[in-house]
């Protein structure tokens, strides 16, 4: 009788916590899904190892549930997942269950782990895990874990658009495997073997690249027309 | 006396039929990159991007007029010095096969000032081969591509120059270019004053370019002493233009060591048909 006593105890506390972790996201997923749509200028800088590229300014547009376009002068490097993978995926509470993990104080700022683990057949996604600002209901970070491109951690910082859950400044770290480059392709006069061989046993595996937004125009009813690729 | 019989070069070279081939060669050679670039030019690019793109996305325009000059320009300046030897390589020998440097050497001016003017002759042969090619890369992909940013890939990884920085890097890079060419051109002139026939100085000139390009090529420490005196290493320093921060030092040196080796092939040659017996 004791023993069932306890496995219930147990199954309860599990059950609340889990609750609570759920109601949680919903807030998040209430911020979210209130914003249909949005513009907003960004500011890209990338800093990823062996890659240079200067910083650069594009237009972002966004429709939900997961339209995204950049708009941009010329060429940009943006991350290839976490923009809205991970919005797309906690607004759909049957493909996870989330369940707290240990406090954590970012930026001054007391947060709670949620582990969002997908359920069977749930996609690309392995394993996430948000960091969340309980009192403003904001992720201020985010790990998540793809078959496809790895792990990518992201850091948000908010502004003026914080009541929305839309955030001023994003930073991607990116863990860049090593990259190879043809060698075909990259001849180079200024490097003798010994300085190549050196220079690839050095190489960073990690990136950043930071986005900062600024001047978000909000459910201003964007057309599904403008997400369609052109061809060049 | 040598402005005046640097003309008569020019025009001997100009009523050479061969000295058209190195055009007519340039003009339909871009002219197949460039269509198999439109065709096709998405697959080169995600060859250059590919394994970034595991993590990455690039947006924009990436084929685009800038990438197609510097693919061009670095597919033919392995290739364009044969169209330039096979001009400059005859203008000494080639008046020795046809007997006409006895003719050349009673006019009133010096063999110095005949080797110069041949070697002047030969230069603005290659400046002009060099004009067309860089009017054929830069102007005609732009035209078919339209600008953007350029991707450049290196052996430190990519550099992407901004559409308003490159202008001035393909300027000064076709200037390295041209410097690289006269090199092989004063090379090609240089043996074909130890020549009696125009094949054999086109083809010695071909096998030494060949012959540097593949120690240089081969990634072996034991080459790496040999490398920075090998003009065909500073070929390829036009593409040192393309990187961020741009090497000038290096370009410098490489600028440094193709024209010492423009002066001692000048002044092989010099001595060479100085001496050169022409009554026999």
């Amino acid at each position: 009788m004791k023993k069932l006593f306890l496995l219930a105890f147990l199954c309860f506390s599990v059950l609340s916590y889990s609750q609570t972790a759920n109601a949680v996201i919903d807030k998040i997923n209430a911020k979210l899904l209130a914003v249909k749509d949005y513009t907003v200028n960004a500011n890209i800088n990338a800093n990823i190892p062996m890659i240079k590229i200067m910083p650069s300014n594009v237009k972002i547009y966004f429709k939900q549930k997961d339209k995204f376009k950049i708009e941009s002068k010329g060429i940009v490097i943006v991350p290839k997942q976490g923009f809205t993978e991970l919005n797309s995926f906690i607004s759909n509470k049957s493909k996870y269950t989330a369940v707290f993990g240990e406090n954590a104080v970012i930026r001054t700022i007391q947060t709670r782990l949620i582990n969002i683990i997908p359920n069977e057949g749930a996609g690309d996604i392995v394993l996430a895990k948000i960091w969340v600002d309980v009192a403003k209901s904001v992720i201020m970070k985010s790990q998540i874990t793809t078959l496809s491109n790895g792990t990518v951690n992201v850091d948000y910082t908010y502004g003026d658009q914080i009541s929305r859950g839309l955030p001023s400044v994003m930073k991607f770290e990116i863990d860049v495997k090593k990259f190879k480059i043809p060698k075909s392709v990259a001849s180079d006069i200024n490097k003798s073997s010994a300085d190549k061989k050196k220079a690839s046993a050095n190489q960073k595996t990690k990136g950043t690249i930071t986005i900062t937004l600024s001047n978000y125009k909000i459910n201003t009813g964007l057309s599904d027309a403008l997400f369609v690729k052109k061809k060049n | 006396m040598l402005l005046k019989n640097t003309y008569n070069e020019f025009i001997k070279i100009v009523a050479k039929p061969r000295s058209y081939l190195g055009f007519g060669a340039l003009t339909l050679l871009i002219a197949i990159i460039i269509f198999a670039m439109k065709a096709d030019g998405e697959t080169i690019v995600s060859f250059i991007t590919a394994s970034f793109e595991q993590t990455l996305a690039f947006n924009g325009k990436l084929v685009n007029g800038n990438l197609i000059a510097f693919i061009i320009l670095q597919m033919l300046v392995v290739h364009i010095p044969l169209l330039v030897a096979l001009v400059t390589g005859d203008l000494i020998s080639g008046e020795a096969a046809m007997g006409t440097v006895r003719m050349l050497a009673t006019k009133p001016i010096s063999r110095t000032q005949i080797v110069l003017s041949k070697f002047i002759a030969g230069a603005i042969y290659t400046l002009l081969l060099t004009i067309w090619l860089g009017f054929l890369s830069l102007f005609v992909s732009h035209l078919v591509f339209g600008a953007g940013d350029l991707i450049v890939l290196n052996s430190d990884g990519l550099v992407i120059l901004q559409e308003a920085d490159i202008l001035w890097r393909f300027g000064l890079g076709f200037c390295v270019a041209f410097l690289a060419l006269l090199t092989v051109a004063t090379l090609s002139i240089c043996l074909s004053a130890f020549a009696e026939n125009s094949v054999g100085p086109i083809v010695s000139t071909m096998a030494i370019i060949i012959l540097f390009t593949i120690i240089g090529s081969l990634d072996v420490t034991v080459f790496d002493t040999i490398k920075p005196y090998l003009f065909t290493t500073h070929m390829a320093s036009w593409r040192s233009f393309f990187e961020d921060p741009v090497p000038y030092d290096s370009i410098y040196q490489s600028i440094i060591v193709l024209l010492v080796h423009i002066a001692v092939l000048i002044g092989i040659t010099l001595y060479k048909f100085n001496k050169k017996d022409i009554t026999s």
